[in-house]
């Protein structure tokens, strides 16, 4: 064995069998939530390496333990919310076809924090939430957008974007009326879930198949006395 | 008639199905027939009750906030909840909640203890996943290190200390013990 050279790129399986700490393991992490060839590589590897665990001997827990377990969900708040949604969410992926992971892991963080503002009373848009996913051209990255009718909030998560330094990226609502300019739903965080409250003119354009746009701006977004920039993605917003 | 192991498995697999529509009866239904698996695997790697309760507490919280996390197209039930309960407990180690155990991993597991229960719902039904033979073909300084950072979650710092090896030279045989693990599972795909 050792005539054989030392393999340099077995840092999947180093990580799946959690050889790795400090920093390495930090990196590890950060991999397999954006590269996604990582992320299948480590996969591989705990699913193989699975059925070892049956060697394992079953030990009964206490019956404490599940009682700990129903009494912390009995206690949480805002979990009903959660579920129903990203069961929407997860009905919508497999409808569409779409990776909607982004979209799925931004829900607790919209429903947990606290909303500011009332919901409207007796206004005429769906209350079905409306998601987006908009693939970055060349790029396995999305920005994923979900709408909530009536908190009149939106989600945008660029989780696994970074800043170049040089542009931002403002996210445009195309209003249904043709002689309505694009709404600004605000410059994209790179790497964040950026909660947005949408003024009632806002709100009231976004609908089932309404479309998204994408432009590249300056830094801080279209200035008010330019045109928008290009654009560089679409999506639709679409009920789920 | 089907095995009663098998008709486990696709109760397993539809609960996991309604938990994702959010049914909480499902949850205790999962928890009913995967606790005690869960909990040996918790034990296993923590060896302490209390740590290994609250590592299994943890486990079935976050499987019924992010039940979406399941792929029924990537895993099993039974072998995604396993690795779930696994990878949780190797982060309690981690985060330095939990001294850990440092026995070696052929101690601390007998052979004699290896067979697993005829009965229990098994990762691998028929015990002829790869990776039991693959294993075996390696040397023994490779396999009992991959067997104890697997079983015992240790890291290449401590499986080196407790084998009295510099760490490179730890490194280096995991490395080559995992190349010709892959190679040899892949041989079987």
């Amino acid at each position: 064995m050792t005539d054989d050279p030392t393999p340099e790129n077995m840092l999947a399986a180093e990580y799946a069998l959690g050889l790795l700490e400090g920093e390495e393991l930090l990196a590890a992490r950060g991999r397999e939530a954006s590269d996604t060839a990582f992320a299948a590589e480590v996969a591989w590897w705990q699913n193989r390496l699975a059925p070892l665990l049956d060697e394992v001997d079953q030990q009964t827990p206490r019956e404490e333990v599940w009682q700990r377990i129903a009494a912390e969900l009995d206690g949480a708040s805002g979990d009903a919310e959660i579920i129903s949604l990203n069961a929407r969410l997860r009905r919508w992926k497999m409808a569409t076809g779409v990776a909607a992971a982004a979209a799925v892991a931004a829900v607790s963080l919209f429903v947990l924090t606290p909303s500011v503002t009332a919901p409207p009373v007796g206004r005429a848009t769906p209350e079905a939430p409306l998601a987006a996913s908009i693939p970055i051209a060349d790029t396995d990255l999305r920005i994923a957008v979900t709408y909530l009718p009536d908190r009149e909030e939106l989600l945008v998560s660029a989780s696994g974007l970074t800043a170049d330094g040089v542009h931002d990226h403002e996210l445009w609502l195309v209003p249904q009326s043709e002689d309505t300019p694009l709404l600004s739903l605000g410059v994209i965080a790179p790497g964040e879930e950026r909660r947005v409250s949408l003024d009632s003119a806002t709100a009231a354009e976004m609908a089932d198949g309404s479309a998204l746009l994408l432009t590249r701006e300056p830094l801080g977004g279209k200035p008010a006395d330019a045109n928008a920039g290009p654009v560089v993605a679409e999506g639709r917003m679409q009920i789920i | 008639m089907r095995p009663a192991s098998s008709d486990a498995r696709e109760k397993l697999r539809a609960a996991m199905a309604r938990l994702a529509g959010g049914d909480r009866q499902a949850l205790e239904e999962i928890y009913r027939s995967t606790s005690a698996k869960l909990f040996g695997i918790c034990l296993r790697i923590l060896k302490d009750e209390k740590e290994a309760e609250d590592a299994l507490q943890d486990v079935y919280i976050n499987l019924w906030r992010r039940a979406d996390r399941y792929d029924p197209e990537r895993a099993s039930p039974i072998s995604w909840l396993a690795t779930f309960a696994r990878n949780r407990a190797v982060d309690r180690l981690r985060v330095g909640k939990v001294r850990g155990g440092g026995v070696a991993e052929e101690e601390a597991a007998p052979v004699a203890d290896r067979a697993p229960l005829a009965d229990s719902l098994m990762i691998d039904a028929e015990r002829d996943a790869r990776v039991h033979s693959c294993l075996e073909t390696l040397d023994e300084k490779p396999r009992k290190a991959i067997r104890t950072a697997f079983f015992g979650g240790q890291t290449y710092a401590q499986i080196a200390e407790a084998d009295g090896v510099p760490l490179g030279t730890m490194k280096s045989w995991v490395r080559r013990g995992l190349q010709k693990l892959k190679t040899c599972m892949e041989r079987g795909e």
